[in-house]
């Protein structure tokens, strides 16, 4: 699992060329149309008209796996979804990041209990995951959030600052 | 079909002495129910409650059917004390709104009544869920597959004894 | 083929449509079997989005699983937890103060709206169209905020208790949804200039998707499927429960039974549950929104009882059977979603694919709800 995820590290590297790289990609995140449970409609909403995911430039959504480069696992992963999540990841082009959105894709939230049957408990067991974001279902706001936390991860700086509690 | 037109029918192939519907804790008397009850619709949420050999499932499939009326559900439920296994069909009429429970019970180590697929369609995944999660065989359904379960589920997780 | 044309040969492929497909809302996979663009047969196969709710309801006191029930069908979270919360009074024996009965049916149907008004959004990308998503996600966020105000959460509402509701609406909430249902109303002959009377929106659904109200019935379907099929069947009407018979409202029913006369019964309730919101709120006294003496581990008498209520989707019902004890003995929760679905294998055959796939989105699917 881990060999077949890495990247090789390229033998040149162009330091500035791979920083305004980053910088383009961190600015035209393009997430995957792809729905497990309730997360996906807080995705769509955060889509929509009044917290306008495209104001990151972060609201191209595409269907296909091999398009896009950001994962939002939004929702509860069982069993027998978990074969199918596994192929879409391992169709997606590298560069590739996870954002685990809810408690369900972080580890398997209120549908654990002793002796479950069904329910893979968290994302993290399948593939690697970049952003946890906590909640359920998370807020809008806490998915811009989350989007924001991936965008420091590849330039290294935050869009905006943290916003200070008054 | 009215309800007192529904209980003569169905009241023809009804049982005796069926067991009462939940069971008594031990100590308790088993105190046995008529095999057809008209109940308060406020207090149940069915107007008739029906008791029958699993063999005549499809006879009072047909009779719901020719009275108009629709299948809401598949229960099973498991009596692991008595040793049986419950399954109650939900009926319902869009006409009047009137309810009718259709009870049966099965024996856990073989639990086998006839299918009514062909009678209602929509029975089809309502017995197959119930396969998946009781293990109870519907015998002439085209496709007793798992459903909601991974395919190559072998388990019924809704016996109270799974996972011991 | 052969060279008089006596036999026409066939030839089939089998295309396998998701569980990733962004025409299935979510997690559903159907496995089509196709002669060129026609449909041979579309089995459904479901369970991707299986939770366990049943499980958990044999394992959890009622109150714990208070919170599942809003994670079934979590685009009308309100409808699972009132079908729920009045299955287990029934059995307990509970009877719920006037001022309560009343909220639950302002809030149900504040959600009954926006449920409709996402799936509206939602039914339109499905047939290519994607800006009225925008404007009835518009509409949908002032109910979201409005249900937030008094139940704490966006979506997965967990408000109503055994024996009433957990807080008292206060006079913001209830000038808020006033003018909400005002702005609404005004809003509604955009929708239907702007959807209803689009050449291609009916170009896609008059006369596509047809349901018979004998396959409806065959089947179990229930909720808007029924009533665009020409049956008066709801559930407020046919079983009464809560404040709904002291209310007055209509029952939408359209006999074309294509896609488009769903679409309109969906538009059409969404006038009649602003009728019934306005009506409740006029007549909703001050008073408890609790039972008194509701004890805090809940142990309903043995035996077991059925309630079913209307949802969004149709007839949602609930099987509790207590054996007395602080958890259920077994807790049946019938999908309206599950037996709608199971009429598409039969109702699709022989349609083109994307057609079907209108057909699919009228049936107005919640994956995790069929699947529970």
């Amino acid at each position: 699992m881990d060999e077949q995820t890495q990247v090789p590290p390229g033998l040149i590297h162009f330091a500035a060329m791979d920083q305004i790289l980053d910088l383009a990609r961190a600015n035209s995140l393009w997430p995957m149309t792809f729905g497990l449970a309730c997360c996906a409609i807080e995705m769509m909403a955060t889509g929509a008209a009044r917290f306008d995911m495209a104001r990151f430039g972060c609201e191209v959504f595409r269907p296909s796996p091999r398009q896009s480069d950001v994962m939002i696992v939004c929702g509860t992963i069982n069993k027998k979804m978990a074969p199918a999540v596994v192929t879409l990841y391992d169709q997606m082009p590298e560069p590739k990041w996870v954002i685990a959105m809810g408690n369900c894709a972080i580890s398997g939230g209120p549908f654990v209990f002793p002796g479950q049957y069904n329910v893979v408990e968290g994302v993290d067991k399948l593939f690697p995951v970049d952003v946890y974001i906590p909640g359920c279902p998370p807020r809008p706001e806490a998915l811009i959030e989350g989007f924001l936390e991936l965008e420091k991860k590849l330039t290294g700086k935050r869009r905006w600052p943290i916003a200070k509690a008054q | 079909m009215t309800i007192p037109d529904l209980k003569t029918r169905l009241g023809e192939i009804a049982q005796g002495g069926a067991t009462p519907p939940v069971t008594p804790t031990e100590g308790e008397p088993a105190t046995p129910v008529a095999p057809i009850l008209e109940t308060d619709h406020a207090k149940r949420g069915t107007d008739l409650d029906v008791t029958v050999q699993p063999d005549r499932i499809p006879d009072a499939a047909r009779i719901m059917d020719q009275g108009g009326y629709t299948l809401e559900a598949i229960t099973g439920v498991d009596w692991i004390a008595d040793k049986q296994y419950e399954v109650v069909y939900d009926f319902t009429s869009f006409a009047s709104g009137k309810r009718v429970a259709v009870r049966t019970r099965v024996p856990r180590d073989i639990p086998a009544l006839p299918s009514i697929h062909a009678i209602f369609p929509g029975a089809n995944w309502h017995e197959r869920e119930t396969h998946d999660f009781f293990g109870i065989k519907f015998s002439g359904h085209p496709q007793l597959t798992p459903l909601l379960l991974p395919e190559d589920a072998t388990f019924h997780p809704l016996r109270k004894d799974f996972g011991t | 083929m052969s060279s008089e044309g006596q036999t026409i040969h066939r030839e089939t492929f089998v295309v396998n449509l998701g569980p990733q497909h962004p025409a299935t809302h979510g997690v559903l996979r159907i496995k089509l079997t196709m002669d060129g663009e026609y449909i041979d047969d579309a089995e459904p196969v479901i369970g991707y989005g299986h939770r366990m709710h049943e499980k958990m309801g044999e394992n959890r006191t009622y109150a714990k699983f208070l919170p599942n029930t809003a994670r079934m069908d979590y685009v009308a979270a309100m409808f699972n937890t009132h079908g729920y919360v009045c299955a287990v009074e029934r059995l307990a024996g509970i009877t719920v103060p006037e001022r309560a009965e009343y909220i639950r049916v302002v809030t149900a149907e504040l959600n009954r709206l926006a449920s409709h008004l996402l799936w509206a959004g939602a039914f339109l990308i499905d047939l290519g169209g994607f800006t009225p998503l925008l404007y009835t996600f518009d509409d949908r966020e002032h109910i979201l905020d409005l249900l937030e105000s008094v139940t704490g959460a966006r979506l997965t509402f967990c408000y109503y208790r055994f024996g009433g509701v957990c807080n008292d609406v206060d006079d913001q909430f209830v000038t808020g949804t006033r003018e909400f249902i005002t702005r609404l109303r005004s809003r509604m002959p955009m929708y239907h200039a702007l959807i209803t009377k689009n050449i291609i929106f009916r170009k896609r659904c008059e006369g596509i998707g047809i349901i018979s109200a004998e396959t409806c019935r065959r089947y179990g379907a229930t909720g808007p499927v029924v009533r665009g099929s020409g049956i008066a069947y709801d559930v407020r009407k046919a079983e009464p429960y809560s404040a709904y018979p002291r209310l007055n409202f209509n029952i939408p029913v359209y006999p074309e039974a294509d896609c488009m006369a769903r679409y309109l019964v969906r538009m059409d309730e969404m006038m009649e549950s602003m009728r019934i919101i306005e009506q409740a709120l006029d007549l909703m006294q001050p008073g408890p929104v609790m039972a008194e003496k509701i004890p805090k581990m809940l142990k309903p008498p043995k035996g077991d009882c059925y309630f079913n209520v209307e949802s969004a989707r149709g007839s949602f019902g609930v099987r509790a059977i207590s054996d007395g004890t602080d958890k259920a003995y077994r807790l049946k929760l019938r999908s309206p979603c599950f037996s709608n679905m199971s009429l598409f294998q039969e109702c699709s055959r022989g349609m083109l694919l994307a057609d079907a796939l209108a057909l699919l989105g009228s049936l107005d699917l919640v994956i995790p709800d069929m699947d529970r």
